[in-house]
């Protein structure tokens, strides 16, 4: 397993103005694989995210990364470990303004003080299409260039586990189809494993796995979705939460 | 009414941002402030202590000095005679006439050979105890002084030696010394800023102050009950009668005012040196408040944007941003008034401690002070606000639709490199023109225009600049620092503008600290260098405020190891020259004529030891040259105090050199056969040669031969060397501690532009903290932006200043500042001081971005 959560909870307040974000999560992300969360607004699937990313911390529970337990870590550790061992592909606000594309790219990489492995950042700059516009500045970039951008960078360190954030959120269905396509193809073809959080049924058809959250618990999942499976599931969801 | 409501919510939902623009403008405020409140108080003190001193009319003889002229150069002050009392008794209207006598040429110590003179410049008076001197004091412990050997002193000098009744004290004056115990102590009814008084007897004070008997130095006239001043003054002045224009006589508030002249002077030198540094500092503040305001208004581009889209006209939003500033202002500056009120009691306090006694009681606030503090702070503080302001209301509404907060404020425009090099090279050239000047009057003015040109074009250019210089100093000293170096270099290069601006604040400062260390490092070293060339004597002799006595000559002149004494006076006189003009009060140098060889000068014709050849003398080569002398020629010299005697024209001094430049020497010999000896003037320096190989042993003999007179000081070169080195030092170091107000607000400015980098930044913060930048390597790059920002200021500063402090140098040279010495460990210690500068500006604002959540940084929304 690439990465587990156990009985995770993460509630905000106390008292009567408590509110459970996450109830008693039990997950496992299977190494190599796609898996897309789904869920309405407030259903705690972007809390879960970053709970596994190691960017928020649970109020009771376990997540592990790998073998590490993350629960517990301190700030110090924790950010060692998302620089190490974690990709990032938000929605927006990807890059550093002030970078061009390729110092973007290897980012983490240089603040670890890593040299990237060249052959491996020439192919990935190769496989999402940048090479003639690695020395240009995210301003000088569109939308879907910019993504790709983050894209590459999250590949480039090659790390375990890479987590998106509505990664496609921003654009328009053609340049949200090709960085969807180059998500795929690093799972297919480099073994990457990637964890992403969408409400977008088609982006989630490029899954292998879809985990459906509401009310902060998994309610349901799906292997090898098609966009229409999911709608329809969707569908269902909304008039269960419609009737309930 | 919107327009306030916005404004209003603005300003308090902005108060920490805000916070440190005010602050700049509370200390501007309150320097102003503290320094008018500061010499009003002075000025208070002095008038009191003046009008409880002054009798209701003073009689003094015509020849005596006016308050504040130096001392009689005799060692004894102009007096009259004791039947002038009577005569002044006869006139209408007087109550009571006192002769008194003062005298300020007077040093006296304690058993241990103290002075107990005050410390801080003020000066030692002595004179007889009278009724007139019970209006400003009272005998708070013994009695009044009585017969020869007593003394009475005043409770402020008593406090600060420790002075007992019955201690014994010493008075050196120009008749000799003696010994008296101290019978009383007087203490002051109002507050005396800091001189020492002593009181004796009228025959004591007649015989060792004036060296004679039936003599007063003035008279205290008192009127009658229902005679005024004025009146009084007539009547006196008619009962003198003939004798009337052998007298002074001067009302109460004449003498009041007269003295108050005196310290006039001093103190508005005083007071608008401060103001000139409070200015500067309001200067530096000025681009404080620009670049918060620029902050302000970029962070609420969307903001702005869409109140234009809902309406708002481009003066209510331009408006809105400059009521913020008032309200700025007027917070400001009201705690500013406050602080200066503060200020000014702690620079009392201050005084008080190096022996200017100011007293809290005399506090003066006039209305004034507040009203120039507020409307300086409120006018600046507008102001400035006005061209961020301007750009607010420029704002388009589709700015509130556009995704970024920021716009970029893209690169420095070329009209504004272009005009920035326009000014800098109109300054640089005034510069070269102030260098190449002939007369440093004419090259003063294109120093002072090169000088303001080029701060101004520094300024207008240093966002070119920026770009530029932040490379440089990145290049060298950010690449250790791997990537993070690199990010924090691009953050100071993202926005140049507020780079430069917040660069300039600081250069400004360290321009003046750079340009005047050159200048005062130069005059050290010119100075080192000329008495190198030209001063042949071992020892100098000085006295500070008190000349040096005949009888102190004359145990220096016995003192063993020593192979000549060169005495040095001062003396006025009328000289006519063979074309019959004469030129009054003329000031010659008489000297023993070892003099020659003590202090060489070069001269354009005769020889400069000829010139202490009986009834000779010598002039400069500018006087020479204006009334077309030659050596040879007759002048009639008629002496102060003496007769004319006809001097044959020995030799000509080259103006060559600035110590003893166009004096005119004589020797001492020749001016005594014509000036009689109780008018001839003490010393007012003295040199001295060892025998050969026996320096240390002269001066050690010297020292011990002044042991008991406290009031002089020997020196060897070396010393003398130090301690002009320690005087301009000393004099530096107080122009620093002044400029500091600049720097720390300069300071605050690069901490304000960091805080607003940091929150404008916050996204870019959380994205770096997510992918893995450690909270370390945040603070780091926060800190290594700020050292930047500070280098690139002192680097232009630093740079600016050499160049102004170079061409004030070669201006100067013409007045005797020939060398030019680049104070380099000053320099670099200013240089490197900025970098910590840079690091403790750093602190909060890169503490608060660690701080940081990363969640809330990333947030989408």
């Amino acid at each position: 397993m690439a990465a587990r959560a156990r009985q995770v909870v993460k509630a905000y307040g106390s008292g009567e103005t408590r509110v459970v974000a996450l109830d008693h999560i039990d997950v496992d992300i299977a190494r190599g694989q796609f898996t897309a969360i789904m869920g309405p607004s407030g259903s705690g699937k972007s809390t879960l995210m970053h709970c596994l990313a190691g960017l928020d911390t649970v109020s009771s529970g376990q997540i592990y990364l790998d073998e590490t337990e993350i629960t517990g870590l301190k700030d110090k550790k924790l950010t060692q470990l998302r620089r190490d061992r974690v990709g990032f592909i938000f929605q927006a606000f990807n890059l550093l303004p002030t970078l061009n594309a390729l110092e973007n790219i290897t980012l983490p990489m240089d603040i670890a003080g890593r040299k990237p492995d060249r052959g491996w950042l020439d192919q990935v700059v190769e496989t999402v299409g940048l090479a003639g516009r690695l020395k240009h500045r995210p301003t000088e970039l569109s939308g879907g260039q910019q993504q790709r951008v983050a894209v590459a960078r999250a590949l480039a360190s090659r790390p375990e586990i890479i987590f998106g954030d509505e990664p496609t959120g921003n654009l328009d269905s053609r340049a949200g189809a090709e960085v969807l396509g180059f998500l795929r193809r690093s799972v297919t073809e480099l073994g990457q494993t990637i964890v992403m959080v969408t409400h977008d049924p088609v982006a989630a058809s490029y899954a292998d796995r879809v985990l459906y959250l509401a009310d902060g618990r998994i309610v349901d999942e799906m292997y090898n979705p098609t966009a229409d499976q999911v709608l329809d599931r969707m569908k269902h969801f909304d008039a269960r939460g419609r009737t309930s | 009414m919107t327009v306030l409501k916005t404004s209003m919510r603005n300003f308090l939902a902005h108060k920490g941002r805000m916070a440190l623009s005010a602050v700049a403008v509370v200390l501007s405020v309150a320097f102003v402030c503290g320094t008018l409140v500061f010499s009003d108080t002075m000025s208070t003190t002095f008038d009191k202590l003046f009008a409880a001193t002054a009798s209701d009319v003073t009689v003094k003889p015509k020849d005596a000095g006016d308050a504040g002229d130096e001392g009689p150069k005799t060692g004894k002050p102009e007096s009259l005679p004791a039947s002038a009392v009577a005569q002044v008794k006869k006139a209408d209207g007087v109550k009571s006439v006192e002769g008194a006598i003062t005298s300020d040429s007077v040093t006296v110590a304690d058993s241990k050979n103290k002075n107990m003179g005050p410390a801080s410049g003020a000066p030692t008076l002595a004179g007889n105890w009278t009724k007139n001197d019970l209006r400003s004091m009272e005998i708070t412990s013994g009695h009044a002084p009585r017969g020869p050997t007593q003394v009475m002193v005043d409770a402020d000098t008593a406090d600060k030696h420790d002075l007992k009744l019955g201690e014994e004290l010493r008075t050196i004056t120009a008749a000799g010394d003696f010994k008296a115990k101290i019978s009383g102590i007087a203490t002051f009814k109002v507050t005396n800023p800091g001189a020492a008084v002593f009181y004796f007897d009228t025959p004591t004070a007649q015989r060792e102050l004036l060296g004679a008997t039936g003599r007063f130095t003035h008279l205290s006239v008192t009127a009658a009950s229902g005679v005024s001043d004025t009146q009084l003054k007539q009547n006196v002045t008619k009962t003198l009668a003939a004798d009337a224009s052998a007298y002074k006589v001067k009302t109460q508030e004449e003498t009041a005012d007269e003295s108050r002249e005196s310290v006039g002077g001093f103190l508005d030198v005083m007071k608008y040196a401060m103001l000139g540094f409070a200015g500067i500092a309001f200067l530096v503040g000025i681009f404080l408040i620009i670049n918060t305001f620029s902050m302000l208004v970029a962070q609420r581009t969307r903001e702005i944007g869409l109140m234009r889209a809902i309406g708002s006209s481009r003066k209510q939003v331009n408006r809105s941003v400059l009521v913020e500033a008032l309200l700025l202002g007027v917070v400001g500056s009201v705690l500013g008034v406050g602080a200066g009120i503060g200020l000014a009691i702690g620079l009392m306090k201050l005084m008080s401690g190096m022996g200017m006694e100011l007293s809290t009681k005399d506090l003066t606030i006039a209305w004034t002070t507040p009203v120039v503090g507020m409307a300086l702070g409120i006018i600046v503080t507008v102001l400035a606000a006005y061209l961020p302001a301007r750009r607010a209301g420029k704002v388009s509404p589709m700015a509130a639709l556009r995704d970024a907060g920021t716009p970029a404020d893209g690169k420095a425009g070329l009209v504004r490199a272009a005009l920035g090099l326009l000014l800098t090279g109109a300054g640089a050239f005034g510069l070269y023109t102030a260098g190449q000047a002939d007369k440093a009057s004419e090259g003063s003015l294109f120093l002072g225009g090169g000088v303001v040109l080029t701060l101004i074009g520094f300024v207008v250019i240093g966002p070119v600049l920026a770009s530029f210089v932040v490379r440089v100093i990145s290049a060298v000293l950010l690449r250790w620092f791997g990537p993070v170096g690199r990010m924090a270099e691009r953050n100071a290069l993202r926005n140049p503008r507020r780079t430069g601006a917040t660069g300039a604040a600081l250069m400004i400062g360290l321009a003046l600290v750079a340009c005047l260390s050159v200048v005062g490092s130069s005059m050290v070293a010119s100075a080192t260098d000329e008495l190198d060339k030209s001063v042949g004597a071992d020892f100098i002799i000085q006295g500070g405020q008190q000349s040096i006595t005949v009888k102190a000559e004359k145990e220096l002149e016995k003192t063993p190891y020593i192979s000549h004494f060169t005495r040095n006076k001062e003396i006025d006189a009328d000289i006519t020259l063979p074309d019959g003009k004469t030129t009054k009060d003329t000031s010659l140098s008489a000297a023993d004529p070892t003099y020659a060889k003590d202090l060489r000068r070069d001269t354009i014709a005769g020889e400069q030891s000829a010139a202490y050849g009986k009834n000779a003398m010598s002039v400069g080569e500018e006087y020479a040259k204006k009334h077309h002398l030659k050596v040879g020629d007759k002048l009639k010299v008629d002496f102060d105090k003496g007769r004319t005697a006809e001097l044959k024209l020995a030799a000509i001094t080259s103006d060559e050199g600035s110590l003893d430049k166009g004096a005119m020497y004589v020797n001492i010999a020749t001016v005594e056969d014509y000036v009689p000896a109780n008018r001839m003037p003490q010393s007012e320096i003295a040199f001295a040669k060892a025998v050969d190989g026996k320096q240390d042993e002269a001066y050690k003999a010297l020292k011990d031969t002044l042991k008991p007179y406290p009031q002089y000081k020997v020196q060897d070169q070396t010393d003398f060397k130090q301690d002009l080195k320690d005087q301009v030092g000393q004099m530096l170091n107080m122009v620093y501690g002044l400029l500091g107000l600049a720097i720390i607000v300069a300071i605050l400015g690069v901490v304000n532009t960091l805080a607003l980098s940091v929150v404008e930044r916050t996204r870019e913060i959380g994205l770096m903290r997510a992918i893995g930048l450690s909270r370390r390597q945040l603070r780091r790059m926060i800190r290594m932006e700020s050292v930047v920002i500070a280098l690139f200021g002192a680097l232009l500063g630093l740079g600016l200043g050499m160049g102004w402090g170079a061409t004030a140098q070669k201006l100067l040279a013409l007045e005797g500042l020939k060398v030019l010495e680049i104070p380099w460990p000053t320099i670099i210690t200013v240089f490197i001081g900025s970098a910590f500068v840079g690091l403790f500006a750093a602190l909060v604002p890169a503490f608060r971005a660690g701080r940081m959540n990363v969640l809330n940084a990333i947030a989408t929304e």
